[in-house]
């Protein structure tokens, strides 16, 4: 089973490593040298798990295993990347699922109304990164817990999607059944077009993380939200900014799918699923939940390990009841990896 | 004088000097029901250091926040230089010369020892304006050594480094940066007599140089008489000494500490609340002890 064999494998080079390292070997040097990275552990699970997956079944180191992983982990990480911002400020959107099912209707809206293509996707952007700064105004100057806005833009945005639908199927605008043009070729039609968006999105906010004002003053809000202030760090702006991000790159995702499936179906519960995995992908990949710590590199890994495994799983021909069941056991143990490698990290009694 | 130190017997009203650098007139802060401060004057001359005194709790923390930009006063006005001051927001006092080294410290724990000390000031590179590492950990090498304190990685984050570390990072992050006057509330509470004495030489060497002004709230009596040209003593909200630090004694000021702390006792006794006030110098509280403002 994946489980326990990644169980048996993973404690060599995530427990004892550290301890161990003068009297071992060049592997064991850059065991350690991985796990010194925040996203060290979910590297490790994730390799394992595609060892594991390539060892026991003949099909799933092929080039279609890997394109029917790709609509599943691609979007996952975009999103992720903006929920990872908003977490490392130590809150949290519940809302990127449902401006990610919203945002797409607000196209075809606009669309139907009488804009061209561009003009009504790049409103129906607007309109999410309004939804953002609506939910980084409750938070940073309303004063509401993140977590309690966003579960009501996340209800209000569900509601909306299924009145503005009538809760049927829309065509989505510039795409045909059967037909990649150039413009869904590359807004999600493509069959790498989601990959190449995912790894540029990455790149660009990783970098904006580790090395811009905005990156450190993320951690700074994250991690001390009175010591940013006084140090003259306006943390409201960081906060509304952050949350206009995530519900950016959720609106942009979620344009992105429709355009890939040529139909927007107002399904308020995929949406909510695709919710849950991006919070487990950041949390995965090595991002707090308490804030003032996180990466987009790891949330991104942590989405190509949800994904490998859900697609393994599938190839192994689990039957469908039992992937929840092997794949929140697979969480919960990657999880608790994460929080002994952090420990051996940040050094014992902390963490 | 012990009379004298009731609050609201002896306030001491507006004073000032010809080479005033900062001058605070009937400043008063309320944050809801509380009261922080009721009535302060203060005034800084050039080149002067100023010990800022005061129970737990008397307000002293408030005035810094009030200077450094970080609170607005409800009432009462405040010169800079002979112009009106108001700052804005704590970038906008920094603008106008004055940093702040606040009680809390306010550094980031996750964040490297030169992230902390360029927070708000990092140095970037053109035209992308992305974060120039190198440079800001050369210049904190620079700034560091310069305090004389000994940080063995500048790479480390400051939840790494002890308290006395800690402190003098947030001194050198203020000190390092071109403000002519220094506000630094409590900067030696973590620290011990090395570090201490460290810093307090730092504050005679900056005297020395005579090009910055320094208000400092310090709870050691040693250090007010060791670093400071005169003291002003807030209770309750409002300044009821102002002296130079030749003309008043580790007595005097003990007297009124004492005299202090009677009252409260009496006030107790009697069932009645310490003052208009006081709502926190009623408590007997550990002079010497840190206080969390917030
Ligand atoms: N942000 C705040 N909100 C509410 N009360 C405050 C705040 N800051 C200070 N106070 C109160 O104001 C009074 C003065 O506090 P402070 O200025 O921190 O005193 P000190 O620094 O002299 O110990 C205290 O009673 C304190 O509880
Ligand atoms: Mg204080």
């Amino acid at each position: 089973m994946a489980v326990t064999s990644g169980a048996e494998t993973r404690p060599a080079p995530g427990g004892p490593a550290p301890r161990r390292a003068p009297a071992a070997g060049g592997a064991l040097s850059i065991a350690k040298k991985l796990l010194t990275l925040r996203e060290g552990s979910i590297i490790v699970v994730t390799l394992v798990t595609f060892v594991y997956f390539a060892i026991t079944t003949s099909n799933f180191v092929t080039a279609n295993s890997f394109k029917s992983l790709l609509p599943y982990f691609a979007p996952l990480a975009i999103i992720a990347a903006g929920e990872v911002f908003v977490m490392i400020l130590g809150e949290i959107d519940l809302s990127v699922g449902a401006v990610y099912l919203f945002t797409p209707f607000m196209w075809h809206v606009f669309h139907h109304a009488g804009l061209p293509l561009y003009p009504s996707i790049i409103i129906a952007l607007l309109i999410a990164m309004l939804i953002g700064v609506v939910n980084g105004i409750f938070v940073a100057y309303v004063g509401i817990a993140s977590f309690v806005a966003t579960l009501g833009m996340l209800f209000l945005l569900d509601g909306l999607s299924l009145v503005i639908s009538h809760s049927t199927p829309v065509q989505v605008p510039g795409t045909k059944i059967g037909a990649v043009n150039n413009f869904a070729q590359i807004f999600g039609g493509g069959t790498y077009s989601e990959l190449f968006w995912a790894i540029g999105i990455v790149i660009v906010l990783q970098l904006v993380l580790s090395f811009s004002r905005w990156g450190i003053y993320t951690v700074s809000v994250g991690g001390n939200r009175l010591g940013a202030a006084e140090a003259g760090i306006r943390t409201r702006q960081i906060l509304v900014r952050n949350f206009v991000l995530a519900a950016l790159l959720s609106g942009f995702v979620g344009i992105l799918e429709v355009v890939r499936t040529t139909s927007a179906t107002p399904d308020p519960s995929g949406s909510n699923t695709i919710l849950l995995e991006v919070v487990a992908a950041a949390i995965i990949g090595g991002t707090l939940m308490t804030g003032g710590d996180g990466t987009i590199v790891g949330a991104l890994i942590g989405a190509l390990f949800l994904g490998m495994l859900t697609e393994g799983l599938t190839i192994k021909g689990v039957s469908a009841s039992y992937l929840d069941l092997y794949l929140g056991i697979a969480i919960l143990i990657a999880m608790t990896l994460n929080v002994i490698v952090r420990r051996v990290r940040v050094g014992s009694g902390r963490g | 004088m012990a009379e004298q130190a009731f609050a609201g017997e002896h306030i001491v009203g507006p004073a000032e000097a010809p080479d005033d650098v900062l001058r605070v007139e009937h400043v008063a802060k309320r944050f809801g029901p509380i009261t922080a401060i009721r009535d302060i004057n203060l005034h800084l001359r050039k080149g002067e250091v100023l010990a800022l005194l005061g129970d737990n709790g008397a307000g002293k923390s408030t005035m810094i926040k009030i200077l450094s930009g970080f609170h607005k006063p409800d009432t009462g006005t405040m010169w800079l230089k002979g112009e009106p001051y108001l700052p804005k927001s704590v970038d906008d006092a920094r603008a106008h010369g004055i940093d702040t080294v606040f009680q809390d410290l306010a550094l980031v724990d996750q964040l490297s020892v030169y992230h902390n000390l360029f927070l708000r000031r990092e140095r970037v590179h053109r035209p992308i304006p992305f974060l120039s590492n190198r440079l800001m950990k050369r210049e904190a090498r620079k700034a560091l050594d310069e305090i004389g304190i000994n940080i063995p990685s500048l790479d480390v984050p400051v939840a790494r480094l002890s308290g006395g570390q800690r402190q003098a990072i947030a001194v050198a992050r203020t000190v390092s940066g071109d403000a002519d006057i220094i506000l630094l509330d409590e900067p030696l509470a973590a620290m011990g007599a090395k570090e201490g004495a460290m810093i307090l030489d730092l504050i005679a060497r900056l005297k020395a140089e005579g090009n910055v002004s320094i208000v400092m709230i310090l709870h050691n009596y040693v250090h007010v008489f060791a670093a400071c040209d005169r003291v002003s003593l807030i209770q309750d909200g409002v300044i009821v000494l102002d002296k130079p630090t030749s003309e008043t004694s580790v007595d005097e000021l003990t007297e009124i500490v004492v005299e202090e702390y009677r009252r409260a006792r009496l006030a107790e006794r009697s069932g009645n609340g310490a003052g208009a006030a006081g709502a926190s110098s009623a408590a007997p509280a550990n002079p010497t002890s840190p206080d969390t403002a917030e």
